[in-house]
């Protein structure tokens, strides 16, 4: 299981090699800009991914996303972040 | 465990220094071994001993000087990509015969091995992008 991380935001190019550099039970972390796709106008490009879709929390705050995003997807501080590296073999940042 | 960062992007230019930045202070208030912060591409810049940014802004080359400082975190700093940015320690400078330099301690110019070591070495490696 590895953890892909990506800071570009849906309308990017970066959003699809990312989806299909990825595992069947690989988690995606949206950082950075990326959190834009943590909207629920955009929750039709992570449909390959329901469920294993996470956002940095500290990142959607910045922007002022945390009360807007899709409530499917799930919100990490920078210490889930960090739990998250710990339990995947390794992490893979796309951007 | 031991994590060791790869920062590719300058900072003010993008969010990756700032990322960087508060993953590896959480990395450290969480217990966790930071064996190395690898400045490399575009990242060197976050060495720029002259860097004055204005005082109402977070200074980002003196944050990871101070990380370094308190916790003995190695900055390594490639040195290929940042000879051709103008980033010089004094070893460089006088080789190269250039007026001062723009690189200093706790900052070090190393080699891509090093980066390659710290990929080898420990258990996890993040890397940071423009």
């Amino acid at each position: 299981m590895l953890l892909h991380t990506l800071n570009r935001p849906p309308t990017s190019q970066v959003l699809a090699q990312a989806l299909a550099g990825m595992g069947p039970d690989d988690k995606l972390l949206l950082i950075e800009d990326g959190v834009i796709g943590a909207l629920p106008a955009h929750r039709e490009h992570f449909n390959r991914v329901a469920g294993r879709l996470y956002a940095l929390q500290e990142d959607l705050e910045s922007r002022g996303l945390l009360p807007l995003r899709d409530q499917a997807v799930r919100v990490v501080d920078v210490e889930g972040f960090i739990s998250m590296t710990e339990t995947c073999e390794r992490t893979v940042s796309w951007y | 465990m031991r994590y060791a960062i790869l920062l590719l992007d300058a900072p003010y230019t993008s969010q990756a220094s700032h990322s960087a930045l508060r993953f590896t202070r959480a990395l450290l208030a969480r217990g966790h071994d930071v064996e190395g912060v690898f400045f490399y591409h575009d990242g060197v810049h976050n060495a720029a001993r002259l860097a004055a940014p204005p005082q109402d802004e977070p200074h980002l080359v003196d944050s990871w000087a101070e990380l370094a400082r308190e916790h003995s975190v190695p900055l390594q700093v490639c040195i290929a990509a940042a000879l051709r940015r103008g980033l010089l320690d004094e070893q460089e400078a006088a080789r190269h015969g250039k007026l001062g330099a723009s690189v200093a301690p706790p900052f070090e110019l190393t080699g891509l091995g090093q980066l390659v070591d710290l990929g080898l070495r420990c258990d996890r490696l993040i890397t940071f992008g423009p």
